[in-house]
């Protein structure tokens, strides 16, 4: 939250000139945590004297040309079958009971090829390579001027594919759902925790709205609830439910208070606090928080306008899937998302699948389940590229389709595919995304990612450069990143 | 492009130096240009740490001496320099420095200028510090306290010294109600009441009584459990994966050993070792939580990693885990140290000890640790790889070798019965057969009820719908009981022989026994199930019945001992009865040894690091920055000569922590007031960052003490201490210590004010955010406690003006009189507030606007902040 944004003292005041920025920091008794008030502090200017520290703070601006504003990041929680959605694999028919090692692509188990997975669950049940090949259980269509081919699960996504760029060579290295943490940080669960891409944007940029938080999750989360790390809380994700009574934890008192009591007791305090500026000059402490306070009571009200969708026309409800059960849910965050991109909030987190494990974790009932939960987020995901393109606000925003990993081109039980990290798919679009093209890909089983395979963090680079920040930029004193953690761009789809 | 190809013909050397010559601003200066270069890349092996080949490269001096093979440099000649060729080579295993990036370009290009202009050794340039000479590394010795007329205060006679020699003006004390309050909230983390405020005894008594509350053991408890990573236990579902079940075990003894003052030394030795130190000690062993904690269900290494990471962090300030892939690169830990250290740690595990009373380990059990596996070897990790162990390197338990001199003796330590064979131990045998006895008896009870039912004797009562059957389960249940306690009786009486010598007949009895008892609870169950039961349930009986009744034939000796501690298991493939009854008779000692070494006077860091912890919780800011990493990464503190002093007074105290805390609170440098207004301005532009404490320091209040406040304040906290962690987000009045902490389950309050981080939280974080001030704006508990506390001030004086319940309303929550202008502020809300429609609706409007009054001063920033 950028209350900091303007820290109490005018930027450009003598004041603020004359002080330091470190004597700020340490004013505001801030350790730490205070990273944000330095960041922010030297963002508006008051660090720019500051010639003590090599380290200087991301300014707030994007550091060249931007071609999106904000991100709708999409995460379907468990792994999504890439054979089944984005990634067709007819040899999966035609060898279908066979073993792999039966089949011309025998060399696809080399344990070379494998060993870049870290186990973490040594014999688990689960997250093993599973041999005898299933076939496909669904159908793939070819859509748009593009062509690509995108399964029946997923068929009004399909009719948005020429907004695609589908890349169908994704790897991880957690064979189990710790790949939920390393999709979002870059870093195996036996790692120790850094920053998710969502707070490393929040770091980067700076708000386009002071009423809003920048970076908010809607949906489950399991395996770290956190995302600031290192860089403190204040980079975590605003946990936002779509319910305009209580969207955010203690948005609305919870016990009934008059809303023009309410509004004389935030005057008073205001008036307080600044009456306690003048007993405690240069506090900056003190003046963060009359800043944090003032934006709270704006939070209070903006956040609930803007998940009330009573403005909003029948057509673009049903766009987005709000008149059926299935589709509701989803379908209102995906809303509330484009509501929020329209208000300049950066980057909007949206979690799908509930459980521990994520709920598109089919070990059985693919068929049954996939389709389930496919229906869940195809109308509404597809609603949302078409809303924000009509609106002439897909070019500024990028959208993310991700997971966790693919599934086994094996069957694992009767009916059912494991977790498998060697080749799955994802899809961005808009924000300066080359729509309608494919990129890279997996082997004729789908198993290993054979053309232009990317890291998950090669996503993260690509929007950050999308964003207009460079991966190398983003970094702090005292929390060393390694090459793997910022990736490269995806040149080929920008 | 092709300007570019065609620049490329001519060796970027000769561009630098014909730019150089036209322009003698640009000419590479080594001090600037390449000594940081060296210092930054190369120094780690090629200076005082190591010196790989016998180079230095931390002088130019040492750099033109060259190494064991020989010049590396030759003046005024780059192209016949070894240096030059080593970091260009394109054959990585050559080019330096190895594993890692190249320099830049122009770094390579400045270092060929340098050479190209005959290499100019700088005058009088200092090579790198003796890495033993580093500053933490020293032994601590008492420096000599500065003279100051006087001042009598050591703490402010060592800093008293500084405002001087720089010509510092100080803060005044603060008001007397403010620094009680900064007081209350140190030492307890509960502020003070209205007669606590205007309490005239002398400071220093009242800081006697603080410290001898037993709620102060709880407010420290709060911030070593944040250095030492309490974690309440996790996973997945039912599945234990992180940490251990009941550690609350473990918190209640940090808060014992703090409120009777136990010695830090004593403290570190109990949590890394109380069961070699205290064999038998059931409180003592309480401790080892902090070992248990660190229990990772799916990795050893990663377990062992966290325990060796944070074991160096907590206690000794050094960043240990940076030796597991390559020798640490800036302090005097070597990859065989890091191992060397794990093989410390390598033969422990976890498990849970029983509770007298309780037979149920999902009810109450003492996590704890022991040597299980006194032999297991330790293998150095090549690149911290576990799949690629280096089995021709010889690791040892030790401690690293650079501080081995005052390493105490490696000895194993002989461990008494009930420690080894927890089943042996008296109370859980007799809590074992009380509760067999008891079932015997309720079941007994059972039966009659049911004959009674039946109508075989007594009063008739309301028929059963089919006595019989009744009367058989209740009977079968009734043989079950029995034949458990007989079983229980013969195990114990096999189990106690065999200590000595195994005895045939008792362990055929006790074989016997366990035969009848399986073979009643099958004969229940199949009488339970009845003739239509489900058919795999009736099977699995029915085969359960056939296996009781030829073990009942077989007449063996083979008898299952009484398992008398619960251990964790080592891998998900493990079940419990993987692991024997009994463990290792002795101890390997090595924890003990390592615990002794940290806890050694000759340690030169263990002290620093704890007066540094505990010193920055008083004055907001430590004395070293980095307060986990003491290294040679840490610049020499400004004020290292109090560091130590308070370090070498801290250990002669016997480690008391209490003597600490006196010490600093009573020092004119905490009771100083945090404001710069009315500040000496050559004071403010000499040290605006307030380096030489010349005033306090403002800090934010922890979570659990904004929290706990609210409560206290509104006469609604549960004072009472210890026992099982309480489930977090429901009405509990009780203090945030006692709420379950983990992963998965946190108070949602707490974690809106920077609630403790498990995974590392050295310093807790003082973000300002809005979520905060919804959160007090919003919450029940701050709106509940708003109307209490109006309520609780107005009775103190009933018939008292608004001005003066104005003025009781900022004592209480603010610790000072309003002034002026916050007494009218809060009149003219008054008014205005009257006016309201909704508040003269309510029953009794001035009580309405008194507690609306206290909600608006709970959000003034002075309500959490420690002024």
């Amino acid at each position: 939250m950028e209350f900091f944004v303007h820290s109490g003292v005018a930027p450009g005041s003598p004041f603020a000139r004359s002080l330091h920025r470190r004597e700020f920091l340490h004013r505001a008794g801030l350790g730490f945590g205070g990273l944000a008030l330095h960041a922010m502090l030297a963002r508006d200017g008051f660090g720019a004297t500051g010639a003590e520290s090599a380290y200087l703070p991301p300014s707030g601006r994007p550091q060249f040309t931007p071609k999106a504003k904000s991100v709708i990041w999409l995460f379907m929680r468990g792994g999504v079958s890439h054979m089944e959605s984005f990634d067709p694999k007819p040899a999966l028919n035609r060898y279908a009971d066979k073993s792999i090692s039966e089949t011309p692509f025998a060399s696809v188990l080399d344990p070379e090829k494998r060993k870049k997975v870290r186990v973490v669950v040594v014999n688990d049940a689960n997250g093993q390579q599973r041999t005898k090949i299933y076939p496909l259980q669904t159908g793939f269509k070819r859509y748009g001027k593009s062509g690509i081919e995108v399964s029946d699960w997923f068929p009004h996504i399909g009719s948005c594919v020429d907004d695609l760029a589908v890349i169908r060579s994704m790897w991880t290295t957690d064979d189990n759902h710790g790949a939920q943490v390393q999709f979002h940080s870059g870093r195996h669960m036996l790692d120790p925790r850094v920053p998710t891409i969502g707070a490393w944007v929040k770091y980067g940029l700076g708000t386009l709205n002071e009423n809003l938080p920048q970076f908010i999750n809607m949906g489950p989360r399991f395996f770290d609830p956190r995302d600031g790390h290192y860089l403190g809380p204040a980079y975590d994700a605003v946990k936002l439910k779509v319910d305009p009574k209580n969207p955010l934890d203690y948005a609305q008192p919870e016990i009934a208070l008059d809303a023009n009591e309410q509004k004389l007791g935030f005057d008073l305090v205001s008036r307080l606090n600044r009456l306690n500026q003048s007993r405690y000059p240069g506090d900056a402490g003190l003046d963060a928080r009359i800043k944090s306070y003032e934006l709270a009571y704006r939070m209070q009200m903006a956040v609930p306008e803007t998940i009330d969708f009573s403005k909003e026309s029948e057509a673009t409800k049903n766009l987005y899937g709000l008149d059926q059960d299935e589709t509701r849910l989803f379908g209102e965050q995906l809303l509330a998302a484009r509501r929020f991109v329209e208000r300049g909030v950066r980057f909007i987190q949206i979690m799908h699948g509930d459980g521990a494990a994520g709920a598109w974790d089919q070990h059985s009932k693919l068929k049954a389940e996939h389709s389930k939960l496919a229906m869940q987020v195809d109308r509404p995901i597809a609603g949302l590229l078409k809303d924000l393109k009509q609106r002439g606000l897909l070019e500024e925003t990028l959208v993310v389709f991700g997971t966790e990993f693919g599934r086994t081109p094996g069957s694992q039980g009767a009916d059912g595919r494991d977790h498998h990290p060697y080749g799955f798919s994802v899809w961005m679009a808009g924000g300066g995304i080359k729509g309608g093209i494919v990129h890279g890909a997996t082997d004729e089983l789908g198993f290993h990612a054979v053309e232009s395979p990317h890291y998950v963090t090669d996503l993260h680079a690509t929007l950050l450069h999308q964003m207009g920040l460079h991966a190398h930029h983003l970094e702090v004193p005292g929390h060393k990143r390694l090459e793997v953690d910022f990736g490269e761009v995806i040149r080929e789809i920008v | 492009m092709r300007a570019r190809i065609q620049l490329g013909r001519f060796s970027t050397t000769l561009i630098l130096a014909w730019v150089a010559a036209l322009c003698p601003a640009l000419a590479i200066d080594y001090l600037r240009d390449i000594k940081p270069v060296f210092k930054e890349r190369c120094q780690s092996c090629h200076g005082a740490l190591k010196q790989q080949a016998g180079l230095r490269l931390d002088t130019a001096a040492r750099l033109l001496a060259g190494g064991k093979d020989g010049v590396v440099v030759v003046p005024g000649k780059p192209d016949a320099s070894r240096l030059i060729d080593r970091l260009t080579t394109s054959d990585v295993h050559e080019r330096m420095p190895l594993e890692a990036a190249p320099l830049q370009p122009q770094q390579i290009a400045a270092i060929r200028e340098w050479i190209l202009a005959g290499a100019p050794v700088p005058p009088d340039e200092k090579g790198e510090e003796d890495p033993l000479e580093h500053w933490s590394f020293r032994r601590i010795e008492r420096p000599p306290m500065p003279e100051i007329g006087e001042v009598a205060h050591p703490v402010d006679r060592f800093l008293v010294a500084k405002h001087r020699e720089k010509k510092l003006r100080t803060a005044p004390e603060a008001e007397r109600t403010l620094l009680l309050r900064r007081l209350y909230l140190d030492l307890m983390g509960l502020p003070p009441t209205a007669e606590q405020l205007s309490d005239e005894r002398a400071y220093e008594d009242i800081v006697d009584e603080l410290l001898a509350s037993s709620h102060h053991g709880e407010r420290w408890a709060r911030h070593w459990m944040d250095v030492w990573r309490y974690s309440d236990w996790y996973g997945l579902g039912d599945q234990l994966r992180n940490s251990q079940k009941h550690l609350w075990h473990w918190r209640d003894w940090i808060v014992e050993s703090l409120n009777e003052d136990k010695g830090y030394d004593r403290m570190i030795e109990e949590m890394i070792a109380a069961d070699e130190l205290a064999p038998g000690d059931a409180d003592a062993v309480r401790a080892t939580g902090f070992l248990a904690r660190n229990y990772y269900l799916f990795n050893r290494t990663t377990w062992l990693d966290d325990t060796l990471e944070h074991t160096g962090k907590a206690f000794l300030g050094l960043t240990l885990n940076c030796a597991k892939c390559h020798d640490h690169k800036y302090d005097p830990i070597e990859m065989v140290d890091y191992y060397n250290l794990r093989a410390v740690f390598e033969p422990h595990q976890v498990r849970l000890d029983p509770v007298p009373g309780v037979i149920d380990f999902e009810k109450n059990g003492i996590p704890r640790v022991f040597d299980d596996h006194p032999d297991a070897e330790t293998f150095l990790h090549v690149r911290g790889d576990p799949a690629n162990p280096d089995k021709t390197i010889k690791i040892t338990p030790a401690v690293p070798a650079v501080f081995a001199a005052f390493a105490p003796p490696l000895e194993p330590v002989a461990l008494p019965l009930g420690e080894w064979a927890p089943a042996t131990r008296k109370t859980f045998q007799e809590d074992h057969l009380a509760a067999a006895r008891a079932k015997v008896e309720a079941t007994g009870k059972d039966l009659e009820r049911a004959l009674a039912k039946a109508g075989a004797g007594g009063a008739p009562v309301a028929k059963a719908a089919d006595p019989a059957k009744e009367v058989a389960l209740a009977e079968a249940a009734r043989d079950v009981a029995v034949a458990e306690l007989a079983h229980l009786e013969a195990v114990i009486a096999a189990d106690t022989a065999a200590l000595a010598k195994p005895d045939e007949a008792l362990a055929c009895a006790a074989s016997q026994r366990e035969a009848e008892m399986l073979a009643a609870r099958a004969k229940s169950d199949l009488l339970k199930l009845g003739p239509d039961g489900d058919t795999k349930k009736v099977k699995a009986a029915e085969e359960a019945l056939a296996v009781a009744e030829k073990k009942l034939a077989a007449k063996d000796a083979d008898y299952t001992p009484l398992r008398g501690a619960k251990k964790a298991l080592e891998t998900p493939e493990h079940k419990e009865d993987t692991y024997g009854p009994s463990f290792s008779p002795t101890s390997t000692g090595r924890r003990l040894m390592f615990a002794k070494w940290i806890t050694s006077r000759e340690n030169p860091l263990a002290a620093r690091v704890a007066v540094n912890q505990v010193w920055m919780r008083h004055f907001g800011e430590p004395l070293v920055e980095t307060i986990f990493d003491f290294g040679r990464q840490a610049p020499r503190p400004e004020h290292l000569e109090l560091l130590d002093w308070l370090a070498v007074e801290f250990m002669e105290s016997g480690w008391s922590f209490k003597h600490l805390h006196r010490l600093l609170v009573t020092s004119q440098a905490y009771r100083r007031c945090s404001s710069n207004a009315g500040m000496d301005p050559a004071t403010l532009a000499a040290d605006p960052v307030n380096r030489f404490y010349w005033r306090a320091n403002p800090r934010r209040m922890e979570s659990q003490v904004v929290r706990d406040s609210l409560l206290h304040l509104a006469g609604e906290l549960d004072v009472s201490m210890g026992g099982p962690s309480v489930p977090p987000n429901g009405s509990s009045k009780r203090r945030g210590i006692y709420f379950t902490h983990s992963r998965d389950e946190e108070d949602k309050f707490l974690t809106m004010f920077d609630n403790a981080d498990i995974l590392q939280c050295y310093r807790r974080p003082e973000s300002i955010v809005p979520q905060q001030a919804l959160a007090l704006a919003n919450a029940a508990i701050s709106l509940d406690a708003s109307g209490k506390i109006a309520a609780r001030v107005h009775a103190a004086r009933p018939g008292a003006d608004r001005g003066a319940f104005v003025d009781g309303v900022f004592m209480i929550l603010l610790g000072r009189f309003p002034e002026g202008d916050e007494r009218n502020a809060c009149l003219d809300y008054w008014t205005e507030m009257d006016s309201l429609e909704s508040v003269k609706a309510t029953r009794d409007p001035e009580a309405t606007i008194r507690s609306r009054l206290v909600h608006a001063v709970l959000n003034h920033n002075d309500f959490v902040t420690v002024r």
